[in-house]
């Protein structure tokens, strides 16, 4: 089976199954900047469910979501405990920390190849249709003081995803960017 | 799953409590059961130790 390393965590992966990237490491990077002893984390669409096994060190409860059937048993293999669900539709309470790795890419219908594999990718159009649909209920599913935690590229629309987050009742700023070949990546800290 | 996550599942649709039935277990979580919702009259399977929350019409 093949695994990937990060730091200190080995993560095994699967077939059909997000690999871990650049946008995963940086993701991970902020939660481990952001993160509070004994907070309740969600993670939403895990994928490989990496992140996750990053907060399970540090967090009181951890719990991951994925529409991905190959994802989630690929998470549970990692060690986390993962619910098969349409972003966070499954779920009720409330969370101090919730971190999300979108399918952010600008994707036209020509383009779609359909399958889970495009899934993971496959932002809609203009790259945040999953983003809009994750931010809607977003801040009922905050604790008080708690913060989201959202990777967006620059072919995404920063500015567009920062003001939706903000019209999202949240309190936005920039976290970690990387810049690379093709795009450049930020980490959107929103607080409630 | 471990019988903790109840208290964070709730029904997709309708977002009321579920009813969690185990058909197995191991000494550490529920293997094989399920989740109903009486108010949607709809059960959510819990396979491998997954629940499986999507609505039937996107369950593969």
């Amino acid at each position: 089976m093949t695994s990937i390393t990060y730091r200190d965590k080995t993560i095994q992966l699967a077939s059909h199954v997000y690999e871990p990237a650049e946008d995963s490491f940086l993701l991970v990077d902020a939660l481990l900047e952001n993160i509070r002893n004994g907070d309740r984390v969600l993670e939403v669409g895990c994928g490989s469910g990496i992140v996750s096994v990053f907060a399970s060190d540090i967090a009181s409860m951890v719990v991951a979501t994925d529409l991905n059937p190959y994802a989630v048993r690929c998470a549970a293999g990692n060690g986390v405990t993962v619910v098969r669900t349409d972003l966070y539709a499954g779920l009720k309470g409330t969370f101090d920390l919730i971190v999300f790795n979108p399918p952010y890419l600008p994707t036209s219908k020509n383009e779609r190849l359909g399958g889970w594999d495009d899934m993971m990718l496959d932002g809609g159009p203009d790259g945040r249709r999953t983003i809009a649909r994750f931010l809607k209920g977003i801040r009922e599913l905050l604790s008080q003081g708690g913060r989201v935690l959202l990777l967006v590229s620059s072919l995404t629309g920063v500015s567009e995803v920062r003001r939706s987050m903000q019209d999202a009742g949240l309190a936005v700023e920039p976290m970690l960017e990387s810049r690379h070949f093709f795009e450049q990546l930020i980490v959107l800290k929103g607080s409630k | 799953m471990k019988h903790e996550l109840m208290e964070i599942l709730c029904c997709p649709m309708c977002k009321g409590d579920l009813v969690l039935t185990v058909d197995e277990e191991d000494d550490k979580e529920i293997i094989k059961g399920s989740l109903f919702c009486g108010k949607c009259n709809e059960h959510y399977p819990i396979e491998d130790g997954i629940p499986n929350m999507l609505p039937p019409d996107l369950r593969e």
